[in-house]
């Protein structure tokens, strides 16, 4: 009896985590469209580069390159840490979801040297159509991978003070989920904003 | 305890294992580094470039969703599948469109330099009715050698619809500008042209008068041509 209504609660259970993934699944599909959007900008406005510099002549493929692969190993990380979180191993998580945000870190500083290099040389989105769409693209995935560390650091302390329950590992399903997502829209804007800027 | 087993099996392979995202980082790296390479070392150009970087992009993303979000694993998150596959058709729609709409806007409602610009490139000779200005047949052609920073021949006198072809025999980068470098102007709707190794361009004179050509990078390399 115990035994059965136990299988019972445990279905309940997963079946209110697959609500609460879809639920996260659906923002992260309008967030995608979000980011159509921004593209579609771009791609549009790419061309335009008023007189100024255009982006063969402002991008370095060698630093895009460095911060997509950052990018690319950080949603490894995140992925190996999720399967420790799954299976409890407090200390496994930690160190995985740790390197996770250190590499979100790193890929940040490249994008912040970016974008500082670009109006240390006076290219602003001031500048042209080009860079207005450019700076707010690459900007607000650069904001959603700041949300994505706050939300990470938070999570960590709160492991460390409490534990692994099962609450924090239905958080991190999500946060992991998160992470992953901006690692597909980055190779996006890795393709179409840097590599394509040398066609 | 055998349900209990099979439960945390097929729990695992729903959220896949340490292997699958080896695999999938390691085919993601490589769907990175090819395309990478491909634009660094020019091997392709043009739009096979274009259309093969987008198509590792688009593989990359498959790879990713498969291997790292392990959608379609496991006989569950089928509407997520459907969900996404809507989100990508809007997708397409949102960008396709905004592309489509805009490429027609341009070509329709531009200035003449970039009428006479994109008429040029297709061999249109008139848009309602009116010349475009666009040069239908080319005649003849004149070789300008870039040579230890210098233009060889300095001076050209042309005829209209002929064509001045530039060659950079230098290892260094030229943007061939037109006008002076007080008074940037541009030639047939052309701003520029980009001469990074030993690939020649060549330009149709489809505008008549006297006109004066200057690197960007180098404004000491310059020169003239005349077209009658």
């Amino acid at each position: 009896m115990t035994d059965h209504s136990l299988v019972i609660d445990k279905e309940h259970e997963e079946a209110a985590d697959d609500r609460t993934m879809f639920g996260f699944w659906v923002y992260l599909m309008t967030d995608l469209l979000m980011f159509a959007v921004l593209f579609a900008v771009y791609a549009v406005l790419r061309n335009n580069t008023a007189g100024g510099p255009s982006g063969r002549d402002l991008f370095s493929p060698e630093l895009a390159l460095a911060g997509t692969l950052i990018l690319l190993v950080s949603s490894f990380t995140v992925g190996v840490a999720m399967i420790a979180a799954r299976n409890g191993l407090k200390n496994q998580a930690l160190t995985w979801f740790g390197i996770t945000f250190l590499l979100g870190l790193a890929f940040l500083g490249v994008e912040a040297y970016e974008f500082y290099e670009f109006i240390h040389e006076g290219h602003t989105w001031r500048t042209s159509a080009f860079l207005s769409a450019f700076f707010v693209l690459v900007g607000t995935h650069g904001v959603h991978i700041i949300t994505g560390l706050i939300w990470l650091g938070t999570t960590l302390v709160y492991i460390v003070k409490r534990g692994l329950n099962k609450p924090i590992v239905r958080k991190l399903a999500l946060l992991s989920l998160f992470w992953h997502f901006l690692d597909i829209v980055w190779i996006f804007i890795f393709t179409v904003v840097y590599l394509m800027a040398f066609v | 305890m055998s349900t209990h087993n099979h439960h945390t099996k097929q729990h695992s392979e729903n959220h896949g294992t340490v292997m699958n995202y080896v695999v999938g980082l390691l085919l993601s790296l490589t769907f990175t580094i090819i395309p990478y390479l491909l634009v660094v070392n020019k091997s392709l150009r043009g739009d096979v470039l274009l259309m093969t970087i987008l198509g590792f992009a688009v593989l990359q993303m498959f790879i990713q969703i498969f291997y790292f979000l392990h959608l379609g694993r496991g006989p569950k998150p089928l509407y997520n599948i459907v969900f996404f596959f809507g989100t990508a058709g809007l997708i397409v729609v949102v960008v396709g469109a905004s592309l489509f709409i805009m490429n027609n806007l341009y070509r329709n409602m531009a200035p003449d330099e970039v009428i006479r610009k994109v008429s040029q490139k297709e061999g249109i000779s008139q848009v309602g009715g009116k010349p475009t200005g666009a040069c239908t047949g080319n005649k003849d052609n004149y070789l300008i050698t870039i040579i230890g920073g210098v233009a060889r021949p300095i001076y050209v006198n042309a005829r209209r619809c002929d064509t001045i072809t530039f060659l950079n025999k230098d290892k260094t980068k030229r943007e061939i500008t037109f006008g002076t470098k007080y008074d940037q102007t541009s030639y047939g709707g052309e701003d520029k042209v980009i001469l990074d190794d030993d690939r020649p361009e060549t330009i149709t004179l489809n505008q008549e008068g006297y006109f004066s050509f200057y690197d960007v990078l180098d404004p000491s390399l310059s020169g003239q041509f005349y077209v009658e």
